[in-house]
C-alpha cells in the first residue's frame, strides 16, 4: 500500500508536531520550579567562581581600584618564601591528617561494627566532636595544650616526662592542629565506613573462620578489599578537607608561632579578609583548587590498582 | 549614606513624586527627612553613645542617625565591601592602623575645609594629628591611648625596690626586673618574673620609640630598622635570656593581658586601655601603679617620642551631606560624651572630659592617671604605614611579620639579627606590593 505511505508519514509528522507543545508543557513547569535554584547557583556560585579567576590576575585591595597585573600574583606566590612555607605546611598537615584520620576512623568503624548495644552509644560519642562547635572544642584543647597549666603537660609531668610548649613551638604547633582535626573528624568518616562495613556479606567471614583465618588475616583479606570503595570515598574527602583546615587553626594557634601552623586556607583568609588583598587571595585559592584537582585526578587514576569494583 | 531626597534623585523619581505631592497636597514634611548613617566596630559602644546620638537628633530636627555596629572582625570586611560598591556610611569609625591605606584609597574626606581655627581648641592636638595624613585631616579622634609601664607596688615593696620614675634608666629597669624575679621553691621556674614581654607591638614598640628608634623610613614606604631600634629590641631580648622575663612559649595558654594581673610578672608594658581589665582582675589583691616607659640611652630630643594611637571618626567620600556629617563628628568627639562613656584607660580626645575627677578614677587604682595625660602632651609617633597589620603582624595576622619574628627571638630560637633581616625582607615585600 504505497499510496498509504505518505499519509502515514504525514500523520507521524503531525503527531510529532502535536507532541512538541506537550514536551514544552512537560518541561516548562520543571524549569519554572528549578529557576530559583538555577539563578541562585549561577549568581552565587558560578559567577563568583569565574569572577575570582579574573580577580586572580589583578591587584585589588577591596576598597581601592582594580589594577590588571597579569600573572604577577602567581609569580609572586611561587617566588615568595612565606608562600612556600605555607605550601610546605599544607603538605605536612595533609601528610599527618589523611593517614591519621583514615587509620583512626577505620579502627573505630571496625571495632564498633560488632552489633553490640553499647556500640550505638560509642558511635554517638565519637560522632559528637564532629557536630560540636569548632571554637568551643578548640578552646578546650587550648587548655589541654597550655604550657604551664595544661592537662597534657600535667599528665606528662606525673609520669616523669618533660612537657612541651605544644602551641608555641614550631615543631609541635602543626601536629597539635592535626591532632585536634583528626579527633574532630574521625567520627564522621567512621559513620561512612560503618555503612560500608555493613554491606559486606557475613558469609565471607564465616568461611574464613572455618578455614582457620585469624582476625588480622580476615581484616586484611576480606574487610579491607571489600571496604575499598568506601575507603576511596573517605580518602578523597579527607584529602580535600586537609587542604581546607581553617577554624581549628584560627582558634588554636592563629597560624603561629611565626606561621609554623599557617596552612593555605588560613593564608587565603588572612590575605582576603585581614589584608584585603583580594587579587592575591584569589590567585592562592586557584592554586589550591588546581592542587586539589590534581590530587583527586591522581586518586582516580590509582583507584584501578586498589579499589575492588 | 543618602537622604531620602538623594535616593529619590538617584532613581529619577523625584519630579514624579513632587507632581504627585502637588496633586495630593501633601508630603513636604517627609521629603525633608534626612538619614545620616554611622558605622562603628563596637556593639557595646552603641548603647553608650545612644544619649549623645539622641541629643544630636534633637539639635537637628528632621535628622535621623542610623547606627550600625559589629565586632571588629566583621566590621572591616563589611566596610571594605561597602567601599567597593560605593556605599560607605556618612560617618565611620576609623583605626590608626588603617587610616593610611583608607586615605590613600581616597575613601576619606579631607575635613580641613570644614574645620575652622577654633574647632580644634579643646582637643589633644597630638591626638588630632594622628588623623592628619599628608596634610589632610581625614579622621578625627574620639579617644586615644598610650602604652604605659604597669608595676606591682606590693612586689616592689617586698623586694625593697623604689618605684619607677621619670629618671629611670634601662639599667635601673634591669636591676629592678632582676630583684623582682622570685623563685620561691627554687625549681628553676620563677613564680613571679620581673617583667613580661613578647613580640606584640604594644609590648616592644614603646621601648623602640623611647630610644629614638624607627622601623620605617620617614615616608613610610619601606622598612629600615634603625640601630636604636635594634638596641631596644636587644635589651628586651636580654631580659628574657637572663631569666628576668619568661619566654613567651612558657605562658602559652594564659591571656597576655592577664599575666600582670595574676601576679606572674611584676612589670609589664602595654596600652593604657588595659587599665580596665587590670582593675577588674587585680581588685584588692595587690597595689599597682603606672609609669612612663624608661627613656633609652640612644634617644635624643629630636628622636625620642612617645607612642600613642587613637580611635577616630571619619567622614567618607561617599557622603552627600558632608556638613552634617562633620557636625556629627564634632558632636561625637567633643564635650557631649562624659568620662563614664569611656573604658578606663581610653583617654577622651576632648581635654576637659579627660581632666575630670571621674575619668581620673579617684579612689581606684592606679592613683596616677594624670600620667597618661602628660604623655599626650609629648611629641607622639605612631609608626603606622599602609599594610601595617601585615608587616607588623597584628590581630588575625599576629603570628607573622615582625611579631612572629620577635617571638622567635624571645623564645630563644633565632638570633635577633636573623629575625630582623627576615622581618625587613617580608615587610619591604609587603610595602612594595
Amino acid at each position: 500500500m504505497p499510496q498509504h505511505a505518505p499519509r502515514t508519514g504525514a500523520r507521524a509528522s503531525q503527531s510529532r508536531l502535536a507532541q512538541r507543545p506537550a514536551r514544552w508543557k512537560h518541561w516548562l513547569p520543571a524549569l519554572l520550579f528549578l529557576s530559583p535554584a538555577i539563578v541562585g547557583l549561577v549568581l552565587f556560585r558560578l559567577v563568583p567562581i569565574v569572577w575570582a579567576f579574573v580577580l586572580s590576575f589583578t591587584d585589588w585591595r577591596i576598597f581601592d581600584d582594580i589594577v590588571w597585573v597579569g600573572f604577577d600574583n602567581y609569580i609572586h606566590i611561587l617566588s615568595s618564601p612565606v608562600a612556600r612555607q605555607v605550601l610546605g605546611n599544607t603538605l605536612w598537615f595533609t601528610a599527618m591528617y589523611v593517614p591519621g584520620v583514615v587509620v583512626l576512623s577505620v579502627s573505630l568503624a571496625v571495632v564498633l561494627n560488632n552489633g553490640l548495644r553499647s556500640s550505638a552509644f560509642f558511635r554517638g560519642a565519637f560522632f559528637l566532636p564532629y557536630i560540636t562547635a569548632t571554637v568551643a572544642i578548640t578552646l578546650a584543647w587550648r587548655w589541654i595544650f597550655s604550657t604551664r597549666f595544661g592537662l597534657l603537660n600535667h599528665l606528662l609531668d606525673m609520669v616523669g616526662l618533660q612537657g612541651q610548649a605544644w602551641l608555641a613551638d614550631p615543631a609541635w604547633a602543626l601536629p597539635a592542629v592535626a591532632i585536634v582535626s583528626i579527633w574532630k573528624d574521625a567520627g564522621f568518616y567512621m559513620i561512612l565506613l560503618i555503612a560500608g562495613l555493613q554491606t559486606i556479606d557475613p558469609g565471607y567471614y564465616e568461611a574464613a573462620r572455618i578455614d582457620g583465618a585469624r582476625p588480622f588475616r580476615r581484616f586484611y583479606a576480606i574487610t579491607l578489599p571489600l571496604l575499598s570503595r568506601s575507603l576511596f570515598f573517605v580518602l578523597i574527602l579527607a584529602l580535600i578537607r586537609s587542604t581546607q583546615t581553617f577554624e581549628i587553626t584560627y582558634a588554636l594557634t592563629n597560624g603561629g608561632p611565626n606561621r609554623a601552623s599557617t596552612t593555605l586556607a588560613f593564608y587565603i583568609y588572612q590575605n582576603a579578609f585581614v589584608h584585603f588583598e583580594m587579587g592575591y587571595a584569589a590567585a592562592l585559592a586557584y592554586l589550591l583548587c588546581f592542587a586539589i584537582g590534581l590530587v583527586t585526578l591522581l586518586n582516580f587514576w590509582l583507584r584501578k590498582r586498589w579499589v575492588h569494583e | 549614606m543618602t537622604t531620602k531626597r538623594s535616593a529619590l534623585r538617584a532613581f529619577g523619581l523625584k519630579p514624579a513624586l513632587c507632581a504627585f505631592g502637588m496633586f495630593a497636597g501633601a508630603m513636604p514634611a517627609a521629603a525633608q527627612d534626612t538619614t545620616l548613617t554611622y558605622m562603628l566596630w563596637s556593639p557595646e559602644q552603641v548603647e553608650i553613645e545612644a544619649p549623645a546620638i539622641a541629643a544630636f537628633e534633637s539639635a537637628h530636627p528632621g535628622v535621623t542617625v542610623k547606627v550600625q555596629a559589629m565586632p571588629p572582625a566583621d566590621y572591616w570586611p563589611r566596610v571594605s565591601a561597602q567601599a567597593a560598591s560605593g556605599d560607605l556610611p556618612d560617618v565611620m569609625a576609623m583605626s590608626s592602623g588603617f587610616v593610611q591605606e583608607w586615605a590613600a584609597a581616597g575613601n576619606l574626606l579631607d575635613l580641613s575645609p570644614y574645620i575652622g581655627d577654633s574647632a580644634l581648641d579643646g582637643y589633644f592636638t597630638s591626638a588630632v594629628n594622628i588623623g592628619n595624613i599628608g596634610g589632610a585631616q581625614v579622621a578625627f579622634p574620639q579617644n586615644w591611648v598610650a602604652p604605659v609601664l604597669y608595676y606591682n607596688r606590693t612586689a616592689f615593696d617586698a623586694a625593697g625596690v623604689g618605684y619607677p620614675n621619670a629618671t629611670w634608666t634601662w639599667e635601673d629597669f634591669r636591676a629592678a626586673a632582676e630583684a623582682l624575679t622570685v623563685d620561691e621553691n627554687a625549681d628553676g621556674t620563677p613564680e613571679q618574673y620581673g617583667y613580661w614581654v613578647y613580640g606584640r607591638y604594644a609590648h616592644t614598640d614603646p621601648w623602640v620609640f623611647r630610644n629614638g628608634g624607627r622601623y620605617v623610613t620617614a615616608d613610610g614606604s619601606a622598612l629600615d630598622i634603625t640601630q636604636p631600634a635594634v638596641n631596644a629590641l636587644a635589651f628586651l631580648a636580654s631580659l628574657v635570656d637572663d631569666g628576668f622575663a619568661p619566654r613567651p612559649q612558657e605562658l602559652e595558654g594564659v591571656r597576655q593581658q592577664d599575666v600582670f594581673g595574676m601576679g606572674m610578672a611584676a612589670m609589664w608594658v602595654d596600652g593604657s586601655w588595659n587599665i580596665d581589665n587590670t582593675r577588674k582582675l587585680v581588685g584588692d589583691t595587690f597595689e599597682w601603679g603606672i609609669a612612663q616607659v624608661p627613656m633609652g640611652p640612644d634617644a635624643t630630643p629630636e628622636t625620642a617620642a612617645a607612642y600613642a594611637w587613637a580611635d577616630m571618626l571619619a567622614v567618607t567620600t561617599d557622603t552627600e551631606q558632608a556638613d552634617l556629617a562633620w557636625a556629627f563628628v564634632q558632636h561625637m568627639t567633643g564635650p557631649t560624651l562624659s568620662a563614664a562613656d569611656f573604658t578606663a584607660g581610653k583617654v577622651p580626645a576632648w581635654t576637659a572630659t579627660a581632666e575630670t575627677e571621674q575619668w581620673l578614677g579617684r579612689g581606684q587604682q592606679p592613683d596616677n592617671m594624670e600620667l597618661i595625660l602628660e604623655i599626650g602632651e609629648q611629641p607622639l609617633y605612631t609608626g603606622f604605614t599602609r599594610n601595617w597589620s601585615d608587616w607588623r603582624g597584628y590581630a588575625a595576622a599576629g603570628s607573622g611579620g615582625l611579631n612572629g619574628e620577635l617571638d622567635e627571638v624571645f623564645n630563644g630560637r633565632k638570633p635577633l639579627s636573623d629575625a630582623l633581616a627576615a622581618a625587613t625582607a617580608y615587610g619591604n615585600d609587603v610595602l612594595s606590593r
